[in-house]
């Protein structure tokens, strides 16, 4: 086992210059769960474990890899309630099960080393610990497999949710707000991206002259995608597509923020292969090669981050990636930004300027057609919003429109490169890949 | 006397998810019983409408979870009711003048005790 | 419902032991001369730890933006839910900013751009925090 402690391998700051690799490693493989709104605490075969288990084994499949051949595991032991999730963050003190179900590992947490020991990978020779999320997990593989330090690398990303309400309990139901808290929750922000992120979007509006409700084409059309995503929750659960009149009257959570600008938390789990070019042309599936990878941390300089702040921050994203892939924003076809809260993904749309969108543009973008199917397909995954809080949704379907596999969300525009990320304006990742190696 | 009572779904209807111990049975005698009902829920209003109509049962109203206040001022009636599981729900009942109910055993007991 | 109550720590100790005697102390980097909020070991722009002290500050600032609680998840703020949410930046150096309830300012009422002024309120005995009310 190797300590992540070591951030030596990511590509965290400006000027970095062409991804030394770039075009070198290839993903091979990816597998999903099904994707529930939660576990119910009584079937295995449903939990975050066994759906792990799942989709490790669908992405091997995909690529007719075998458990002996796999010799890298990433894979992100936090859980999709976070720090503050209290009652819904643990499945203790309620006992716990017969092996593998006998800790919180397999129920509420998966690591690299109960993946092992329930799977049997026996030739596993990295497997970093304390692993950040997806967003960086994506390009920890892609360095790991070019840098040689594995061959056939297994990215998992679990995303667990237990009965009971998300971030309700735990520290959200003390009267004392301890550490960085002890700047924001007395006067009520609780903390998250949502909080994060409605303030500069409030900026905005006020700067560029939109209304809050000016997202609604945009958070519409993230459920129409998702209703073509098969893998994905709404997909699967009879969620309807939601109208402009839904969208508007639908109750505030931190107003001017919409219940429908919020993502799902669900149980899920998603998988995905990396390999060596090299390696991949010996493989059963089509690769798609990763063009360069990108991360980003950055400190926020007061209590709460300003719309200049998080465009100067999306800038500097834009710039890294674009320089690490050797590209442009004229040479990305498809493009899965994030979209966790609808409030934050016009920074990104703007600061990587894809389809020529400016500073300000987003939401006169949003308004024309954005479909899949039209000449502007933005966001082709349908990315939480309509697949669930997955965060996953972003690169599978960008993988599947390098295929051609995306069936009815195939775009019908060029698709050689495309460029995804689990991000938020201050810390992720990002991910371009390419149809051809170069 | 006339009573109104409103059900929130996810949490508290057996057809919500996660299921609530409100059975469609439950909603069918109250409205036997000659209350006004209705459904109050963050689910769309068609989605709410879809649920009664396979079940079978006209509602009154369906609104989404922030408009008790128009149902109050819709249906005139002696006592209001809000089923729901959230603290969300408590509130919304009781800034409405509605009396909130969790979808617990001492609701089921109402209705068994046939009141 | 009182707010939530904010624990000092080392770091923060001296800005909520001014707090409670009604001022206004943020850190300022001697070197930068850079203003710093919330307490950080070490200045944000040049990195030193040595250069920080503690600096009074006038409580003038604006309402930048705002937004309403209407379904936070902090059990002791629910029974004051739809409340304020205010962004206030520091007239003396607009890079820094507070949140705010407004006290005062009945929800969905906040003043965009007002001018606003320090006040302190009590969240606990002998606990104060800043707050911000709308300038007379």
């Amino acid at each position: 086992m190797t300590s992540s402690n070591n951030f030596q391998w990511r590509r965290d700051r400006d000027g970095l210059g062409v991804w030394e690799h770039r075009g070198k490693v290839a993903v091979v493989g990816y597998g999903h769960s099904p994707v529930d709104r939660r576990w119910d605490g009584v079937n295995l075969d449903t939990s975050l474990g066994a759906y792990t288990i799942m989709a490790c084994e669908k992405a091997m499949e995909q690529a007719g890899v075998t458990i002996d051949q796999v010799d890298g595991i990433v894979c992100c032991d936090s859980h999709i309630a976070g720090g503050s999730g209290g009652s819904a963050s643990n499945w203790a003190p309620r006992p716990y099960f017969d092996p593998p179900y006998d800790s919180e590992y397999g129920i509420t947490l998966i690591n690299a080393q109960w993946l092992i020991n329930a799977m049997g990978f026996k030739n596993v020779r990295f497997a970093p610990t304390g692993v950040p999320t997806i967003g960086e997990m994506m390009g920890m593989a892609s360095q790991a497999v070019g840098d040689g330090v594995c061959n056939t690398c297994l990215v998992i990303y679990p995303t667990g949710n237990l009965e009971g309400r998300y971030r309700r309990g735990g520290e959200n139901a003390d009267d004392f707000a301890r550490g960085a808290r002890q700047w924001t929750v007395p006067w009520g922000n609780h903390g998250g991206n949502d909080f994060i992120n409605i303030f500069p979007h409030n900026q905005y509006c006020l700067k560029y002259g939109g209304e809050h409700d000016d997202l609604a084409p945009f958070v519409i059309n993230q459920h129409k995608n998702g209703m073509l995503t098969l893998w994905g929750f709404n997909y699967n659960h009879g969620i309807e597509p939601i109208s402009v009149e839904d969208y508007k009257t639908s109750r505030y959570i931190l107003n001017p923020l919409r219940i429908w600008d919020c993502d799902r938390p669900v149980n899920a789990s998603a998988a995905y292969l990396f390999t060596t070019a090299e390696r991949a042309q010996d493989m059963k599936s089509q690769p798609v090669y990763v063009l360069n990878h990108s991360q980003h941390n950055f400190r926020f300089r007061t209590t709460q981050p300003d719309l200049d702040e998080v465009e100067m921050w999306t800038d500097r994203q834009a710039a890294r990636m674009y320089e690490g892939a050797g590209l442009g924003p004229a040479d990305v076809d498809i493009f899965n930004p994030y979209d966790g809260y609808s409030i934050m993904t016009q920074f990104f749309l703007e600061g990587f300027q894809w389809h020529g969108v400016k500073r300000g543009d987003a939401f006169a973008f949003y308004a024309g057609d954005i479909s899949v199917k039209g000449p502007h397909p933005f966001f082709s995954s349908g990315g939480n919003l309509g697949n669930g809080r997955t965060r996953s949704a972003m690169y599978t379907d960008s993988i599947e429109q390098l295929r051609g596999t995306a069936g009815d969300r195939q775009v019908t525009v060029r698709a050689e490169t495309a460029l995804c990320a689990f991000t938020t304006p201050s810390s992720g990742g990002w991910l371009m890949l390419g149809k051809y190696q170069s | 006397m006339t009573t109104l009572i409103s059900f929130d779904i996810d949490g508290t209807l057996e057809v919500g998810d996660p299921p609530g111990c409100i059975t469609l049975d439950m909603v069918r005698a109250a409205k036997a019983s000659g209350c006004i009902i209705g459904s109050c829920s963050d689910r769309t209003v068609s989605n709410q409408q879809r649920i009664w109509e396979t079940a079978g049962i006209a509602m009154e109203f369906t609104v989404l979870k922030h408009q008790l206040d128009a149902v109050k001022e819709q249906f005139p009636a002696e006592d209001y009711y809000h089923i729901g599981d959230t603290d969300l729900d408590r509130q919304y009942a009781e800034r409405n003048g509605f009396h909130f109910l969790l979808p617990d055993v001492d609701v089921v007991q109402l209705w068994e005790n046939g009141n | 419902m009182p707010k939530v109550i904010p624990v000092p720590d080392e770091l923060s100790q001296p800005f909520w032991d001014a707090v409670n005697e009604r001022r206004l102390v943020l850190q300022n980097c001697a070197a930068c001369d850079k203003l710093q909020y919330p307490p950080q070991a070490a200045c944000q722009v040049c990195g030193s730890a040595d250069g920080l002290e503690w600096k009074e500050v006038e409580g003038k600032g604006h309402v930048a933006t705002y937004i309403v609680i209407e379904d936070g998840r902090l059990n002791r703020r629910m029974p004051d839910q739809p409340y304020n949410l205010a962004l206030v930046t520091l007239d003396q150096d607009p890079t820094v900013n507070f949140y705010s309830n407004l006290p005062g300012v009945p929800a969905y009422q906040a003043p965009v751009g007002a001018a606003v002024e320090l006040t302190f309120e009590e969240v606990a005995p002998g606990q104060l925090i800043h707050e911000w009310r709308v300038a007379q």
